[in-house]
C-alpha cells in the first residue's frame, strides 16, 4: 500500500476539524498495550486498529471459547479454541496491514508487568477480574504510564482514565477508588452475574475513545473522572474523583515491593484448601467426600471424575449434605471455586472440609 | 432530614435504584446500609456527594444526591 492509500484510509478522520495531519500523526506514532482481548478488549482492538495506532500490544492468557462469542465480536466460530491474543492480532493484520501489531498469549502479572508495559505508552484495562485490575494499576502508577480502565457489570459499565493529571494536576489510580481490593466473593464475574454482549462493545468504544483522546488531544479526557453508564436507561453519571490517603499507604512503592506482592491472595481469588489431580483422586476414594461442579449448566468439558452438579448460581438453596464430612468444590479455571468455597465455609463452619480444584477442569485435564 | 440516594451495580440490587434516607452525614448513611439493608462489611463502594468522591466521613444538607459505586470486574 503505498502513500496515497494510507491517506484515503484515514481520510475521514484527518478532515475532522481539529485532528488533520497531525492528529494522524500522533496516532501513527503511539504504542498502545491492550490487557485481556475478551468483551472490553475486542472492540478496543478492532477501533484502535483501524485508526491507525501505529503499535498495538494485546495480552491475554486465554483461548477462544464458544460462549464468548455473543459479545466478542473480534472472533468467529472458525476461532473456538485458538489463543485469544495471537488470533486477535490475526485480525488486527487484516484491518490495517500497516500498523504492527505484537501478541503476547499469556496473562499479565505483576512478575512481567514491568517488562511488559516498557515497552508501550499507554495501557487499557480490559481485564475480567481484580487480581489483574490492582497490579496493572500498581504497575501504571510505578511507571508512571497512563492507565484507561473499563469494567462491566451485568447491565453497567464503568470508565476511567487514571494516572494521568486531571484538571488540578493530581494522578488518581485505581487504588484511589477502592484501596482495599473487593473479596472474590463480593463481585461476581460475567459467567455468574451474566452480560449482555452490547455492553462491553459500548463500553469498549467509551474505552477505545479516551485512548484516541489521549493520544491525539481532542476534547476532555476522564482523567480522574469515573464515568458509569447504564444501558437500561441510557444513564450516565460522571463522578470527580479524588486522591485517598489510605490507597498511598496501600500502594507498592518500587518495583521489588510490587513484585512481591502476592496479588491473588490480596484479591481473595485463592484458597488455603485448594488440590491438585491427585489429591482429588486420593479424596474421592473415601466415601465421605463428594466432588461439585458449580459451574453453571451449559459450561463444558464434563469431568472425567465422580461428580454432581450444583452452580454457583444457586448456591443459596445448598443442601445440608450430612452423608458427607469432605467436598471440594471445581469450576472452569479455578476462580469461582474460591468463592464457592468460602460460600460453604460460612455455611458449614467447622462440620465439613471444603476444598477446591487448583486452576479448575483447565488445570485438571492439562495435567496428563 | 431526608437525603437522596441513588445505588450502582449489584448495590441497586439490594437497596433499590433510588432511596430517601434520614442521615446527617455519610458515616450514619453508611450504618443505615448495614442495619436496614444487611450490605455486608465485605462489599466494597465509593460514596459521592453531589458527585464528588469523599475519602472522609461528610455532612450532607438536604438537597444533597449520595451516589453508592462498588467495582465492577467483568470485562
Amino acid at each position: 500500500m503505498d502513500e496515497k492509500d494510507q491517506y484515503e484510509r484515514y481520510a475521514r478522520q484527518v478532515s475532522l476539524p481539529g485532528f488533520g495531519m497531525d492528529g494522524q500523526a500522533k496516532l501513527t506514532n503511539a504504542k498502545v498495550l491492550v490487557i485481556g482481548a475478551g468483551g472490553l478488549g475486542s472492540p478496543v482492538i478492532q477501533y484502535l486498529a483501524a485508526a491507525g495506532v501505529g503499535t498495538i500490544g494485546i495480552a491475554d492468557g486465554d483461548k477462544i471459547e464458544l460462549s464468548n462469542l455473543h459479545r466478542q465480536l473480534l472472533f468467529t466460530t472458525d476461532d473456538i479454541g485458538e489463543s485469544k491474543a495471537m488470533m486477535a492480532a490475526d485480525k488486527v493484520r487484516k484491518i490495517n496491514p500497516k500498523i504492527i501489531c505484537r501478541a503476547f498469549g499469556y496473562h499479565v502479572t505483576n512478575k512481567n508487568a514491568f517488562d511488559l508495559f516498557s515497552g508501550y505508552e499507554i495501557i487499557v484495562d480490559c481485564t475480567d477480574n481484580f487480581t489483574a485490575r490492582y497490579l496493572v494499576s500498581d504497575a501504571c502508577r510505578l511507571l508512571n504510564k497512563p492507565l484507561v480502565f473499563a469494567a462491566v457489570f451485568q447491565y453497567e459499565g464503568q470508565v476511567a482514565v487514571f494516572n494521568t493529571p486531571d484538571a488540578n494536576g493530581e494522578k488518581i489510580t485505581y487504588r484511589d477508588l477502592f484501596p482495599e481490593p473487593p473479596s472474590a466473593l463480593s463481585a461476581p464475574d460475567c459467567n455468574i452475574a451474566g452480560v449482555l454482549g452490547v455492553l462491553p462493545g459500548l463500553i469498549g468504544i467509551m474505552q477505545a475513545t479516551e485512548v484516541i483522546k489521549l493520544i491525539t488531544g481532542i476534547g476532555e479526557t476522564l482523567a480522574g473522572k469515573l464515568l458509569n453508564y447504564d444501558i437500561r436507561t441510557h444513564g450516565s453519571m460522571i463522578l470527580e474523583l479524588s486522591a485517598s490517603l489510605l490507597a498511598k499507604q496501600l500502594a507498592p512503592v518500587n518495583r521489588k515491593m510490587y513484585e512481591a506482592i502476592d496479588y491473588e491472595w490480596l484479591c481473595g481469588s485463592v484458597d488455603t484448601n485448594a488440590i491438585g489431580k491427585d489429591a482429588l483422586h486420593t479424596m474421592l476414594a473415601d466415601p465421605l467426600t463428594i466432588a461439585i461442579d458449580v459451574r453453571e449448566s451449559d459450561e463444558t468439558p464434563e469431568a472425567e471424575f465422580m461428580h454432581i452438579k450444583i452452580p454457583l448460581s444457586i448456591f443459596d438453596t445448598f443442601p445440608e449434605m450430612p452423608e458427607f464430612k469432605n467436598i471440594i468444590v471445581f469450576c472452569q479455571s479455578g476462580t469461582r471455586s474460591v468463592k464457592a468455597a468460602g460460600m460453604l465455609r460460612n455455611k458449614f463452619g467447622n462440620d465439613k472440609q471444603v476444598y477446591h480444584l487448583i486452576n479448575g477442569i483447565k488445570g485438571y485435564n492439562s495435567q496428563t | 432530614m431526608a437525603i437522596r440516594v441513588i445505588s450502582f451495580g449489584q448495590l441497586s440490587e439490594i437497596t433499590g435504584k433510588i432511596f430517601q434516607a434520614e442521615v446527617q452525614n455519610t458515616d450514619q448513611l453508611a450504618a443505615l446500609l448495614r442495619d436496614r439493608y444487611h450490605i455486608p462489611v465485605d462489599i466494597k463502594y465509593m460514596v459521592a456527594v453531589n458527585k464528588k468522591v469523599i475519602t472522609n466521613n461528610t455532612l450532607l444538607k438536604a438537597d444533597d444526591t449520595v451516589a453508592l459505586l462498588p467495582p465492577y470486574s467483568g470485562g
